[in-house]
């Protein structure tokens, strides 16, 4: 098998410890980091449609990011800037009177894997934090609310609306959470929602391209 | 009949009298948790783990980790005594008052085997750990079952419960966070360890799962479980109530993701949830309402809310079966 082959099947099985080792043997091989950047990124978003779907669970997909995280890292000195990235930073946070970060987290690391830097402001993030952190920080293309509970929804909506009246442009927004709605992500005035990590890294990517 | 009776004739897969409300029928003792796993106003556990309290429950501190590795576990993880935890005498407060003619004491057990785990290590590790080191998984959760079992041998002990609910999340609002052949493999050995030793002893075993879980419902069934607490519409309820009727008795079916569950839902809207419950799931018998009312204070069912008179005035009300 050709090593760029090998590579992404190694990343899409989530056998973290092995990406790097590849990465480095793909280089060696003759092949150029962009070229094996895009490959584990098209890996990824395979595993993204395997989760989307079904196919595979969590932890597998945790293990394919890990990994490509690895690979990146043995990447990052060659690339441009040692920027790893070309679709801009990604602003993302669980909103103001939410502590869970499991899926913000995920979809932190599946955007991550699209392609995009991440600045992860963590959880029970207050408006203005998420208002600083996009004037502050260079060529933020998204910006990614999470929001598990019910009685968050109202954060969700609250930031989303300050970002807008904040007058900064330049980005989009995408929200999630176990009870947003497509509907109400429309409605608080969102460009974007996604059901999951894996459709949150290809919404993600349409909403910048 | 009497919510007990009633509640029996449910339990055998009959046709009961009524459709019961959890919280008219349960007499819940949740400080026995408190005492062995989770802090419910915050604070450390007897693990060492910090909880931090919301109004929608506690939490273990974010990305606060006992340990990353869990090769490391036994270096971290040092089980209590249980003689120090003070099961006894939260036991005796609880239950003062009690009416176990008419009730049915029912007593929580939280923070399951998986829960436990991403408390100790959070869920990334926790969910990679499962894959990338199965071995040391299995062994920590076997011994954290014997701790569970430990535990719920004093409850039965000291409160002479009817049911344990035993809380382990392992799901999220789509799927398993793992696998079923992962369940199965690393976390049902000792989860069927715990379920024995529960039911053994006459005590019914009510497991509670939030998410969409049914992938591994027939495993509940088979091991032992005759409850299912908090079952999400995101699950195929009527089905596994037709399929498992006499088997097991569903608590949920309340669209505690829904536009009835955001806050500020109307009392007419809360009402009709109620009643959309009682005419889709009531006539399948194996059926227990748990309404998820939040507010601005947190769970109804905690801090009081006014539309939970009228609800429940309204579900007496309509046929039920």
């Amino acid at each position: 098998m050709p090593k760029m082959e090998e590579l992404k099947a190694k990343v899409e099985a989530g056998k973290a410890k092995l990406v790097p080792g590849l990465v480095q043997e793909a280089l060696d091989a003759g092949n150029d980091a962009q070229s094996i950047l895009k490959a584990m990124i098209e890996s990824m978003g395979v595993v993204g449609d395997k989760f989307s779907s079904g196919e595979v669970f969590i932890p597998e997909m945790l293990m394919a990011a890990k990994g490509m995280a690895k690979g990146v890292e043995v990447l990052k000195p060659l690339l441009a800037g040692g920027s790893s990235t070309s679709l801009g930073t990604c602003i993302i946070g669980t909103v103001e009177g939410d502590l869970h970060d499991i899926g913000k987290n995920l979809v932190a690391m599946m955007i991550e894997s699209a392609g995009f830097e991440v600045v992860d402001l963590g959880v029970d993030v207050p408006i203005a934090k998420f208002i600083e952190a996009i004037k502050e920080t260079k060529n933020v293309t998204l910006v990614a609310l999470s929001g598990l509970l019910t009685t968050t929804m109202p954060a969700l909506k609250a930031t989303v609306e300050a970002i807008k009246a904040s007058g900064m442009t330049g980005f989009k927004i995408i929200v999630g959470g176990a009870p947003v709605t497509p509907e109400f992500a429309a409605s608080i005035g969102s460009d974007a929602y996604a059901p999951d990590a894996g459709g949150a890294a290809v919404k993600a990517k349409e909403l910048v391209s | 009949m009497n919510q007990r009776e009633n509640f029996q004739v449910m339990l055998d897969g009959g046709k009961p009298e009524f459709i019961p409300l959890y919280m008219e029928l349960y007499k819940v003792c949740l400080l026995g948790a408190n005492q062995i796993d989770q802090p419910w106003n915050g604070g450390l556990d007897p693990f060492g783990v910090n909880w931090i309290a919301t109004k929608e429950g506690v939490i273990p501190e974010p990305n606060k980790f006992l340990f990353d590795d869990i090769a490391d576990w036994k270096k971290y993880v040092h089980f209590p005594n249980i003689d120090t935890l003070g099961i006894e005498g939260v036991a005796q407060f609880e239950l003062a008052g009690c009416n176990r003619d008419e009730q049915i004491v029912n007593v929580f057990s939280t923070t399951g085997l998986f829960e436990r785990l991403a408390a100790f290590m959070g869920f990334e590790n926790a969910l990679c750990s499962l894959i990338e080191d199965p071995e040391s998984c299995q062994e920590f959760f076997e011994a954290m079952a014997d701790y569970k079992i430990a535990c719920h041998n004093r409850f039965i002990e000291v409160y002479q419960p009817g049911i344990i609910t035993y809380f382990d999340d392992l799901a999220t609002a789509n799927g398993l966070f793992m696998s079923p052949a992962v369940y199965r493999s690393l976390i049902k050995p000792s989860h069927k360890r715990i379920i024995e030793a529960v039911t053994s002893r006459g005590v019914i075993f009510a497991q509670h799962t939030c998410g969409r879980c049914e992938e591994i419902i027939e495993d509940y069934v088979e091991m032992g479980v005759k409850i299912w607490n908090a079952a999400q519409i995101s699950n195929d309820l009527e089905g596994i109530m037709d399929k498992y009727k006499g088997r097991l008795i569903v608590e949920g079916g309340w669209d505690s993701s829904g536009p009835v569950s955001y806050l500020g839902a109307s009392t007419e809207d809360v009402i009709a949830e109620a009643l959309r419950c009682a005419k889709q799931y009531g006539p399948k018998g194996n059926y227990i309402l748990v309404p998820v009312l939040m507010n601005e204070k947190g769970n109804s069912v905690m801090v009081g809310d006014d539309r939970l008179g009228p609800m429940i005035e309204a579900w007496h009300k309509v046929n039920k079966l």
